[in-house]
Formats: structure tokens, C-alpha cells, sequence
């Protein structure tokens, strides 16, 4: 999901003082971490995504929002 | 079969994908994510069960800004690393609720809360966040790590978070976002739906 679509979702159900911060390249070198990404998915990535790219398929971060008084 | 019923079995094959995926992580897979994301000083109030089931993207409960006496709902608690940091920093008075659908997830948060010391005022309750077992206006704040990427439907998932806030209530959460294409073939990847 893009970060403004995400955005969009969290305006349309009624959240205000929306912030997304602290912005953290993940690439395919961070998804090895995670035991869910398997070694099939890891090496398709690297088959598939340019390598310039595959530093940064993703980016972490965080989302603050508040519920209306 | 219609468009709609076929996108509902597109969100089943989805929920059980995600569901096989996290049932069979082996222990001790979330380490590296853990050292990652959380500080030493972080790590060493958190039990090794916790830390071995780390499979976030961020640390939300860092960001989140919690009070002594607020209650907190953790979506996808999974092992509770940080179902535990937001239950020590809202005691004594307050409240930390983990929220997930796998019951061995739920049980293994539950030891961890109790060797951290929580347990007194940390529950984890069986649910998904497309349909949270809570009443509305129930919560201060809502965090989750990496969680709401693996809906299939998280319109409705943000929807239910903003039912459960009470107003003026707060939403911290870490994920991942994808600005640029990519490749259909890794998009349409049990294994990337659950990572």
C-alpha cells in the first residue's frame, strides 16, 4: 500500500492529526530477517527487482493519527 | 460465482496464508528482527520467549507516547514484545490488551507477560482486526507492529480501530509501505502477503 493511500484510508474512516515519520528503507536484505519470507520469494526478488532497487523494495514507518473529540 | 464472492475467497486465501505462514515460524526466528528495532536497554525488559517472536517492522510503542493509567490495544500481539513494553509504561493504573487471531501465539504471550511480571494488568484476547471483540470508545491508544500490511481488508480494519478509540484517542503504528510497482509475481506471493 502507498503511503498516501494508507493516508487517504485513515482520513476517510475519521481520523485527524495525521503523521507518517521516521522513514526506514526496508530491502531485501531486511525481509531475510523474517522467517516469512521464504528463500523462493527471497530469490525471486533478487531475479525480478533491479538492483539499484532491491535496497528499498518497502519503507517502514510510522503512523500517528487521533480519533476526533 | 460474482465479483464480490470472488473477492471474499481472495481475502480467505489471504487470512489462511498469513495464518500458515505464522504457525510455522520456528522458534527463536524473530532475533535478528528484535536487534534491529529495539535498543539493548529496550531488550532487557523483555523476556527471551517475547524476543524470540519478534516479527515487526518498527517500534511503535517508542513513538507512542503512553501514560501512566491509559489503556492500550495491541493488534497482532503475536509473542507480545510490545504488548509488555506498553503494559510496563501505562502501570500501575492502566491496561494493555494484545489482540490475535493464533491461539499459540496468544499462549506464548500470555508465559511471556507472566515471566515479565505484567500479567496483572495485560490480557490477550482471541480476534482479528477486521472485527475487534471490544466495545466501542474501549481504549486510549491503539499500536500494532507490522500488522495491518497482512489484511486484505484494511479499510475495514482501520475502521474497527477507530470504533474501539474513545475520543481523542491515539493510533501509533509501525509498517511498511510501497511507493514504486513491484513485480506481479512477488505481489501475488503467499509468502509476500504474509511477510
Amino acid at each position: 500500500m502507498a503511503e498516501r493511500v494508507f493516508a487517504r484510508k485513515l482520513e476517510k474512516v475519521g481520523f485527524a492529526d495525521l503523521s507518517v515519520g521516521h522513514h526506514v528503507a526496508f530491502g531485501i536484505e531486511h525481509a531475510s530477517l523474517f522467517p516469512l519470507f521464504t528463500p523462493e520469494l527471497l530469490a525471486l526478488m533478487h531475479r525480478l527487482i533491479p538492483p539499484d532497487r532491491q535496497g528499498c523494495v518497502a519503507t517502514s514507518v510510522i503512523v500517528k493519527a487521533r480519533k476526533p473529540r | 460465482m460474482g465479483e464480490a464472492h470472488q473477492d471474499l475467497l481472495f481475502q480467505s486465501d489471504i487470512k489462511e496464508a498469513v495464518r500458515a505462514a505464522y504457525a510455522a515460524i520456528p522458534s527463536g526466528g524473530g532475533d535478528p528482527v528484535a536487534r534491529r528495532l529495539y535498543s539493548d536497554e529496550e531488550l532487557e525488559e523483555i523476556p527471551r520467549g517475547a524476543i524470540d517472536w519478534a516479527l515487526g517492522v518498527g517500534n511503535p510503542v517508542r513513538h507512542a507516547e503512553l501514560r501512566i493509567g491509559e489503556t492500550v490495544l495491541d493488534i497482532g500481539s503475536g509473542g507480545g514484545i510490545d504488548t509488555i513494553m506498553a503494559a510496563r509504561r501505562v502501570a500501575p493504573s492502566g491496561r494493555a490488551i494484545g489482540l490475535d487471531m493464533l491461539d499459540e501465539m496468544r499462549d506464548r504471550a500470555r508465559a511471556n507477560a507472566a515471566q515479565s511480571g505484567v500479567s496483572g494488568w495485560t490480557e490477550f484476547v482471541a480476534g482479528e482486526m477486521e472485527s475487534i471483540p471490544l466495545v466501542d470508545e474501549a481504549v486510549d491508544v491503539v499500536i500494532s507492529n507490522g500488522v495491518l500490511n497482512l489484511s486484505a481488508r484494511k479499510s475495514r480494519a482501520l475502521a474497527e480501530i477507530h470504533r474501539v478509540l474513545r475520543p481523542g484517542g491515539r493510533l501509533c503504528l509501525a509498517d511498511l509501505v510501497v511507493d514504486d510497482e513491484l513485480p506481479p509475481e512477488i505481489l501475488t506471493s503467499d509468502s509476500a502477503w504474509a511477510g
